[in-house]
């Protein structure tokens, strides 16, 4: 054992002065290599949390301007308004965050990344992307260890502290700003919602007998309508009195797209009410005034309420027409008849003579319309001349047509020229002639059938001037 | 070889930088201005490559070439081509010599190729044929006679001058031989400065002495330890990467010779104004003139600047116009440089 010693004491300073200082060599240059890794990577992480610092700045700057927008709009804005308002929003928000977070990631770094960057800030000239790209290859070249001496006489220039001096990203202050922005628009829009509110208290509040109105849901979109807010109770009593109407959907073709809207519209309202802090969100249904008997049943024409308005009563009962479920066929609406100048001759008068009509009708008692009869059948007369389309159009027939215009027909008379052959002839080579069918017209309550004026006798005072005129 | 034993063996970043400044320096003692021009042909000698010198008559591009040749102590032939010369005048032919004995044989007789810097003087006067007979002792340092091979001894440097003036009775290169050359270097008239000192250098009695930067024997081996030399700086990727896609720019779209081209990188005015882009030898030269700079500059990496610097002088000669080109006055240079711009661009 004591002989092995010496021996293993060679063979021990061999190794030590063979093999270490090869092995130190080699150390030592993974020392240098790993300093500049070291410090590539330190860059690197410096990098990473600035990116990052950039993505979180941005979310929460898109979130505080996109919430005190919402926010602002759920004071100032109708619910509809509201929900569009909410909804592009949204809808930017969720670009502006898939944006930011793209950025985000995009300026995450890798080590080579991070040693390109310190190339280009310090001058290095490549020689750390060379390392990092080149410190996994095998074979690394003659060169490679001049190439870590020489990068590591530069270590100085690409500290992270000298390549990247930030340690908050650019962004900090856009979230400040967005708090500026939010700070500036919640107190004004609930300074607004407030001055709202008071000129609000200040008008009395308008009772009605709802009985007494009749209202229709509102066609959605209209702009004006009558909003209804009321407890739950009378509410729930409205809808019962709509429904018992049949005018709960009375929303023409746009039955689908309005209950949607009306959804919309109330879930924009709950939303609205609980970022304005409403203790107790009310019920809400937006009606419009409407025609009382257009699209009722019309066994609640005649009903009791109506009775209280006989005059409109009386209106009511020209609207027969107007209900498509009858066999009469229909008739132009007003509006119709509005849009048609052509076809109404006065148009101008017979606005205004509705009004009066209105008002006559309101004067007169219900059953007196001897006279008013009398009236109608001269203008029947002139329906006939002008044209006459506009009768059952909602107003009163008496002076559906305005007032008569004087008859052109002077006392010199008039002459129309008549162009007129045979039909068979004119039908030859010029195909069918077009005959009009016969439609048997009903008439209505002021019209009656045609009788044969009964011939009555000639006063005897008469009877020269009538003998003279015929024999001329 | 192991990568330690190599570093012991070749000469530092430091002692190639210098030796390098020693050559231009001597250079520089007859020829007057032309910085540029010499380095780029130094660095075309460590690269392993050619140079087609081109500048109007009186530049002094005879006179460079003679000067490198003897500041390196390396042989030197010239030949001065003309519409006559033919192929055997330049690469040697076998001739019936008698031996001591009386019998004739064939005998190979080297040409003027067999040295190791050669000045192909005006080689567009020559034919194609006699052109091409440069084309295998340029790529292949070798030269076939008759069937035989003959090797040609390393450091072998082709320098030829082009007379961009003179164009009558001129054959120009063909494509597949000016892709052979490294570099094109350009010889401009000398500027005020310049020529009062040629002048005053040229025609008194003193004659500048160039002193040998390499003596006897050893300036083959010098040269060669050096060349290994360059060929060991360290290109990472991202510079190979750099070089391929400047290469790539300079091939248009409908190039039907280009594989799957990534448009993207194509400039527009490469599409309008160039038939056929660089071939691969291109990229070949950036990167190796890239490796000289980067030794110049004292490190053992290539840069991005390296490969800029070198662009134009690496790759113009490769690109070849169209007619638009000429006639809007669109020359290869300008071509180079807005290809390098755009793929900086995209690159950042």
């Amino acid at each position: 054992m004591l002989r092995c010693l010496p021996r293993c004491a060679w063979l021990i300073s061999i190794f030590l002065h063979v093999k270490m200082p090869a092995a130190a060599h080699l150390s030592r240059a993974q020392e240098k290599l790993d300093i500049i890794l070291g410090q590539v990577t330190s860059l690197r992480a410096r990098l990473n949390w600035l990116a990052l610092q950039h993505g979180l700045y941005l979310v929460l700057a898109i979130g505080v301007t996109v919430a005190a927008v919402v926010f602002a709009g759920a004071m100032l804005l109708s619910p509809l308004q509201f929900l569009g308002v909410a909804g592009a929003m949204g809808l930017l928000g969720v670009s502006g965050l898939w944006i930011t977070v793209r950025s985000a990631l995009r300026r995450r770094s890798n080590a080579q990344r991070a040693a390109a960057l310190a190339d280009e800030r310090a001058g290095l000239k490549g020689r750390l992307t060379t390392i990092v790209q080149t410190v996994s290859s095998r074979r690394r070249g003659a060169l490679w260890a001049y190439l870590i001496e020489d990068a590591l006489a530069h270590r100085d220039e690409f500290v992270p502290a000298r390549v990247e001096r930030r340690r908050i990203a650019r962004s900090w202050w856009t979230p400040l700003a967005a708090l500026a922005v939010a700070a500036l628009l919640i107190p004004m829009a609930r300074t607004r919602q407030n001055l709202k509110i008071a000129s609000n208290s200040g008008t009395p509040d308008i009772t009605v007998d709802l009985d007494d109105l009749h209202l229709r849901p509102a066609e959605p979109g209209d702009s004006t309508g009558l909003q209804v807010q009321a407890d739950p109770a009378t509410m729930a009593r409205l809808r019962e009195k709509l429904a018992r109407e049949g005018v709960t959907t009375g929303r023409g073709d746009s039955g689908k797209f309005g209950g949607l809207l009306d959804r919309a519209r109330n879930l924009a309202g709950d939303v609205q009410s609980k970022l304005r802090g409403d203790p107790r969100p009310r019920q809400r249904l937006t009606l419009r005034l409407a025609d009382n008997e257009a699209g009722l049943d019309p066994s609640d024409r005649r009903g009791p309420d109506t009775r209280r308005n006989s005059h409109r009563g009386e209106q009511a009962g020209q609207f027969k027409r107007d209900n498509p479920g009858e066999d009469e066929p229909a008739l132009p609406s007003i509006d119709d008849a509005l849009r048609e100048p052509d076809a109404q001759g006065n148009l101008g008068d017979n606005g205004e003579n509705g009004q009066d009509s209105a008002s006559k009708g309101k004067s007169l008692p219900d059953g007196d319309d001897s006279s008013q009869s009398a009236q109608t059948d001269e203008q029947r007369g002139e329906q006939s001349y002008n044209g006459g389309a506009v009768h059952g159009i909602g107003a009163d027939p008496d002076s559906l047509f305005g007032e008569a215009s004087k008859s052109k027909m002077s006392a010199e008379g008039f002459e129309i020229a008549i162009e007129a052959r045979p039909v068979e002839q004119g039908a030859k080579g010029a195909g069918q002639a077009y005959l009009p069918p016969k439609v048997h017209t009903p008439l209505n309550a002021h019209q009656q059938p045609d009788e044969p004026i009964p011939r009555a006798a000639v006063p005897p005072d008469d009877r020269t001037t009538i003998q003279r005129v015929f024999e001329r | 070889m192991s990568e330690t034993q190599a570093a012991l063996e070749l000469p530092t970043v430091a002692d190639f930088a210098r030796t390098f400044r020693r050559i231009q320096s001597e250079i520089h003692k007859v020829i007057v201005g032309h910085e540029q021009a010499v380095e780029q042909l130094l660095s075309a000698l460590f690269a392993g490559g050619h140079v087609l010198i081109e500048g109007v008559p009186g530049t002094g591009k005879t006179t460079l070439v003679k000067t490198l040749g003897h500041a390196l102590n390396l042989s030197f032939n010239r030949i001065q081509f003309t519409v006559d010369l033919m192929p055997a005048d330049i690469t040697g032919t076998r001739v019936i010599l008698s031996g001591e004995d009386g019998r004739r044989e064939f005998t190979f007789q080297p040409g003027p190729v067999f040295c190791h810097i050669l000045l192909g003087d005006e080689i567009n006067r020559a034919t194609p044929k006699t052109q091409s007979a440069l084309l295998e002792a340029m790529a292949e340092l070798q030269v076939t006679v008759s069937g035989t091979t003959y090797p040609l001894r390393p450091p072998y440097l082709v320098m030829a001058t082009l007379n961009p003036i003179e164009m009558e009775g001129t054959y120009p290169l063909p494509e597949a031989q000016l892709d052979r050359f490294l570099f094109k270097v350009r010889l401009d008239y000398p500027e005020e400065d310049n020529l009062v000192r040629i002048i005053s250098s040229t025609t008194g009695s003193d004659e500048a002495g160039i002193v040998p930067v390499f003596h006897g024997d050893e300036a083959q081996e010098r040269v060669e330890t050096l060349k290994k030399l360059v060929r060991e700086v360290i290109a990472a990727p991202a510079m190979e990467h750099y070089a391929a896609r400047i290469v790539r720019s300079t091939q248009p779209d409908h190039s039907r010779y280009v594989g799957d081209s990534v448009k993207s990188l194509h400039d527009e005015m490469v599409n309008r104004y160039v038939m056929f882009g660089s071939s691969p030898r291109g990229a070949q030269a950036l990167i190796l003139g890239g490796k000289v700079r980067a030794l110049l500059d004292g490190r053992a990496n290539v840069a991005r600047e390296d490969i800029e610097a070198v662009a134009v002088s690496a790759l113009a000669h490769r690109i070849m116009l169209n007619y638009a080109a000429h006639s809007d006055g669109i020359d290869a240079p300008q071509i180079v440089e807005r290809v390098i711009r755009s793929v900086r661009a995209t690159r950042s």
